[in-house]
């Protein structure tokens, strides 16, 4: 099954969708004229409210896509036409090349560890928000600022400073008892702190926590309390399942987006991938390759397997999502 | 600071009205519930905001000062560096870098919110042939690291004769290409229950006044937060102007603040870390203003689900 | 903002200068414009892009305007970024077909973009439009890729070694007195251990063999250049191996300064700091240097690098930049009064002095007024000219990937997670997948 198939059936109004074509392949060709006007009726309004999201889809992104899949099988220097060389590119990344695979295992370590923190850390802050209005504002502003910070090289200079020998992050460990020294040039330490620096930068998914929190109807909670619920069992029972739609869409755009981490890791190394290789992240190296070394075949080649991989991580999570993702307006 | 005094105001006050003994035991737990999640959070900010802090007083720095002094204090403190960054880069007022940035940003947030939400709309409500195909195509363009798509759409814009305007990168969010939105928002309407709409179609009401009168209200906590998010990722892009914007006065802020580096000559750190600190300050205010609708999205106008 | 491009207006055929026909064979498609020279009365807008800093652009502006004075018709639309973002910028329009008419180019990137057609021949203007009196032949030959002249140099650099003397005098050591590598290293650890001593954070300096230009400078005392002139590289494995060894002792001593503390104080570098007392280097980084030192600092010393083999020619002048002009410029002749004007002029000396490195053209040196380090450097590149040799061919295709990959090796080397065995072998399929790609 191909994923783009995969992602259809579970899809938006997938489930709903299916019920209308099994109806559909029931009632055949005696389907009531009435019904096939409402159906078309429904088809139009639906094209109709896409047509913005369809021109940018056609027109810009899906072009290039399909251009960059062909460049996959190619070698390209920017310079001279393409020149097809079938599955060379594949073979050289998974064969003959010790860069791709370091930078796979540190993405990798990057994603698995660094997700789940982020979204804990997001999750916990947002709900610790909710808690109480009293300066909120502050707070919630407080909590968004590091993430308003774009990729320039002030982030990469502080980041430094943080973490570099006596710095604050050394300091507080030292007083613990703990010394690591520097993490800045520790090889070992290098993919931490930049864990850390994506940590830091929660804002985004508790935003987006705290928007879902708020749409929580509070009724829920006092019907909870009601039946003598706990905050553990409130926590599990009325939060989780109210907003599993907003944590299902957090986690699967946080894996995206480790998975494709690219500025801090590009800004804090400027670009080299270093110290040893250990900023040289999937998406940071890919761009070397393309744009420092012009290798745009290579380049779309290691896009393309990044897409299958992570598309494979989000057919299992949407399948999966059937379970455990309640949503309000299709529970019936 | 307030932190004692503001449960301490909440605790007279009521326990004045319900004087009640176990309701007063009760409150008083309440009030240590607070206290303890005030300090929680104060100190969770302190670490938060140190890095900032950090930089707030780098910009205070003089240039030579960076290599050497890791402290947060300057060492010979000086405000040259904001002197030198209002007078602009090479003949242009740094206002203008602002305005430019602050044009594209509120562009995009126009842009987006109106085609993200239609699109959003058509994924999540509406039943039709091919939605199933369509929503995977939208969510597969999110996996593609888009580097690999940069030069075809830069050939593409070039053919137009767009290029050096501020078309490519205002029109793409007019057009939903940031299916991050599109998707965020559908959570949020499938989350809304149908009772409304279906009531509302009953009463003979057609996708557009669903849309606009019953789905748009309920939904506002979704669009206050894609519009911040816009705004700010706006705000910070730097490949597409990079890419697309050839005139210096024309630049927005990620490529103004870069000027001021050059590796291969001299770079003033202590200008790159004021405009970087000056251009924080809008994408702050924007924040600090848009978050309030956050609290007052549909909570407060209750949901009859 | 849209950049207007001035339609060619009908011409009046009239004053057609000598060098039109010349100027023809330049112009591809040409087809019945006969008056593809640049009229003096015909409105003309360039688009200039170059890379550099806030003060670079300001010289240029400056520059521009004097230009201006004597070509009143040419509208110069000016565009500026850091160095990385100039050429990720520049390599999508070569793809997209869309360069600016004039751009000021790096060495390293003129062999890829002449090859491929996208700069401009200047053949037909030199000695012409482009005044060749005041450049030295062997600068010319500097922009020459085949049998074309795609790139003329604004000014040269040579490899050299700076030293701190506040620092040297704090610690009390000598400067270098010259000698070989071996030499340069026990002055660096007399250095460190002097300043141990006085519980000074210093270090003598950096590991060198993280440069891959060191390597060339011993390669070319051989009689060597990295490659021959068809691209093909010209050392060995063992050669590159022999070379890396030399570091091991500086490593492990720690009389160099460590790569932990190198990252730390990204972006600068540790002579910036003023945490290490030298550094190889190309000779136009003077500047950058004082200005990241701070105040503190008002003077360098500027030596010529250690010696391989006595009497060898193994250093050279390069360009610090060309300017170049696009193939697809609607406007060549115009183009390269430009060109002429930023390289030769003593208006354009006098606006950018060495911002630009040391003025290749003898009349924009006479313009340049040279400050105390400026002064320095044209004394030293004077000096050395007994060791100056023939510059190498230029940089194939992908050298610059090659150069950055010959820095992270070195820097591994530094943390100790690589061999020397595995950096030769990395570094030679590096080479193996640039060479052909």
């Amino acid at each position: 099954m191909t994923t783009t198939q995969s992602i259809v059936t579970a899809g938006a109004d997938a489930k709903a969708m299916r019920r209308e074509l099994r109806r559909a392949e029931r009632g055949g060709p005696s389907m009531s004229p009435g019904r096939r006007r409402a159906a078309r009726r429904e088809s139009v309004a639906g094209y109709g409210f896409l047509v913005p999201w369809l021109i940018g889809f056609l027109g810009l992104t899906l072009g290039p896509m399909l251009y960059s899949l062909y460049l996959a099988f190619t070698k390209y220097n920017l310079f001279k036409d393409p020149e097809w060389v079938g599955f060379d590119n594949f073979v050289r990344m998974f064969t003959d090349d010790p860069q791709f695979m370091q930078s796979v295992q540190i993405t990798l370590v990057y994603v698995l560890v660094g997700t789940p923190i982020k979204l804990a850390a997001a999750l916990g802050i947002a709900m610790l928000l909710n808690y109480r209005n009293k300066g909120s504002g502050f707070f919630r502003s407080s909590f968004y600022a590091p993430s308003l910070i774009g990729a320039s090289v002030s982030v990469a200079i502080v980041w430094r400073a943080m973490f570099s020998t006596d710095g604050p992050v050394d300091n507080s460990l030292s007083f613990f008892g703990i010394d690591l020294g520097g993490w800045v040039g520790n090889v070992a330490l290098v993919v931490p702190m930049m864990i850390l620096l994506a940590v830091w930068q929660f804002g985004a998914p508790m935003v987006i926590f705290l928007a879902g929190l708020k749409q929580i109807p509070q009724e829920l909670y006092e019907a909870a309390e009601m039946d003598g619920a706990g905050p553990v069992r409130k926590f599990r029972s009325v939060t989780i399942p109210m907003l599993s739609s907003v944590i299902f869409f957090n986690l699967l755009l946080e894996l995206i987006n480790a998975f494709q981490i690219f500025a801090s890791a590009y800004i804090i190394s400027n670009g080299s991938g270093g110290p040893a290789g250990m900023t040289n992240f999937y998406t940071v190296y890919l761009y070397k390759r393309g744009f420092a070394d012009l290798q745009m075949g290579y380049a779309s080649a290691m896009a393309w397997v990044l897409v299958i991989v992570v598309a494979i991580i989000a057919f299992i999570l949407f399948k999966t999502s059937t379970r455990w993702v309640h949503y309000a307006g299709e529970n019936r | 600071m307030s932190t004692i005094e503001v449960p301490r105001a909440e605790f007279l006050e009521i326990s004045t009205d319900q004087p009640a003994q176990p309701r007063r035991r009760r409150i008083k737990r309440k009030t240590v519930n607070t206290v303890i999640w005030m300090v929680a959070l104060l100190a969770l900010t302190a670490i938060v905001l140190y890095p900032l802090v950090w930089m707030l007083f780098a910009t205070f720095k003089p240039s030579s000062e960076f290599g050497q002094n890791p402290g947060l204090m300057p060492e010979n403190p000086t405000v040259d560096n904001y002197v030198k960054v209002v007078e602009g880069i090479a003949g242009t007022p740094l206002w203008r870098f602002f305005a430019n940035s602050l044009f594209i940003a509120v562009m995009a947030v126009i842009g987006t919110l109106f085609s993200s939400a239609l699109a959003a709309y058509a994924f999540a409500r509406i039943k039709f042939r091919g939605v199933g195909l369509l929503f995977a195509a939208m969510i597969g363009t999110l996996l593609l690291p888009f580097h690999v798509i940069i030069i075809p759409q830069y050939i593409m814009f070039n053919k137009l004769e767009l290029v050096d305007t501020y078309w490519p990168l205002i029109l793409p969010k007019f057009l939903a290409t940031e299916a991050f939105f599109v998707f965020l928002i559908v959570q949020f309407i499938r989350n809304i229950p149908r009772d409304m709409d279906e009531a509302a179609r009953i009463d003979g009401a057609g996708h557009l006044r669903i849309f606009f009168s019953i789905i748009l209200p309920l939904i506002k906590p979704a669009l206050i937060t894609s519009a911040i998010f816009t705004f700010i990722w706006t705000w910070n892009d730097f490949l597409g102007p990079l890419l697309y914007i050839n005139t210096p006065e024309e630049y927005p802020l990620p490529i103004a603040l870069k000027l001021y580096n050059d590796q291969t000559s001299t770079s003033d750190y202590g200008a790159t870390m004021a405009v970087s600190f000056l251009a924080l300050l809008p994408i702050l205010i924007f924040f600090i203003v848009f978050q309030r609708f956050l609290v007052d999205g549909v909570a407060t106008q209750g949901l009859k689900g | 903002m849209f950049n207007i491009r001035t339609r060619r207006t009908a011409l009046a055929a009239a004053a057609l200068t000598a060098s039109a026909a010349l100027v023809l064979t330049g112009c591809s498609g040409g087809g019945a414009e006969t008056a593809a020279t640049y009229d003096p009365d015909e409105k003309v807008t360039l688009d200039l892009a170059f890379w550099g800093n806030d003060v670079r652009a300001e010289l240029y502006d400056a520059a521009i305007a004097s230009f201006n004075e004597e070509y009143p018709n040419i509208t110069v639309n000016t565009s500026f970024l850091g160095f990385p973002e100039y050429w990720e910028k520049r390599q999508t329009e070569a793809a997209g077909g869309g360069l600016p008419d004039v751009m000021q180019f790096d060495y390293s990137y003129l062999r890829q973009y002449s090859e491929n057609g996208l700069l401009l021949d200047l053949e037909p203007y030199l000695g012409n439009v482009i005044d060749t009196e005041p450049l030295a032949q062997n600068i010319l030959d500097i922009g020459v890729v085949g049998d074309e002249t795609t790139g003329i140099p604004t000014s040269t650099n040579a490899w050299g070694m700076y030293t701190n003397p506040k620092l040297l005098e704090q610690v009390g050591v000598e400067e270098f007195a010259g000698g070989d590598w071996e030499d340069y290293d026990a002055w660096m650890k007399e250095v460190t251990d002097a300043a141990t001593a006085a519980g000074v954070e210093l270090w003598g300096g950096t590991d060198w063999t993280g440069r891959i230009q060191n390597f060339e400078v011993q390669q070319r005392a051989k009689g060597e250049d990295l490659f021959t002139e068809d691209g093909e590289p010209n050392f060995t494995e063992e050669d590159l191996a022999a070379f890396w060894e030399q570091g091991d002792a500086v490593r492990t001593d720690g009389s160099v300064i460590g790569q932990q503390r190198l990252e730390e104080i990204y972006p600068l570098s540790g002579f910036d700091s003023a945490l290490t007392a030298s550094e190889l280097t190309w000779d136009n980084f003077g500047a950058g240097y004082l200005g990241n030192l701070g105040t503190d600092f008002t003077e360098l010393g500027l030596f010529e690098p250690p010696v391989t083999e006595e009497g060898a020619k193994d250093l050279y002048l390069k360009p610090s930049m060309l300017h170049s002009i696009s193939a697809k410029t609607e406007h060549p002749e115009a183009a390269a009064t430009l060109v002429n004007f930023l390289v030769n002029s003593p208006e354009s000396g006098a606006a950018f002095g060495t911002n630009r490195g040391l003025p290749a053209s003898t009349t924009a040196l006479e313009g340049a007024d040279l400050d105390p380090l400026s002064q320095q450097i044209a004394d030293y590149e004077a000096s050395i000219a007994d060791r100056l040799g023939d510059a190498p061919p230029v940089p194939i295709v992908g050298y610059g990937t090659l150069e950055e990959k010959f820095r992270l090796i070195g820097q591994e080397l530094g943390y100790g997670t690589l061999t020397v065995d595995d950096a030769v072998s990395q570094f030679f399929s590096e080479m193996d997948v640039v060479l052909n790609q």
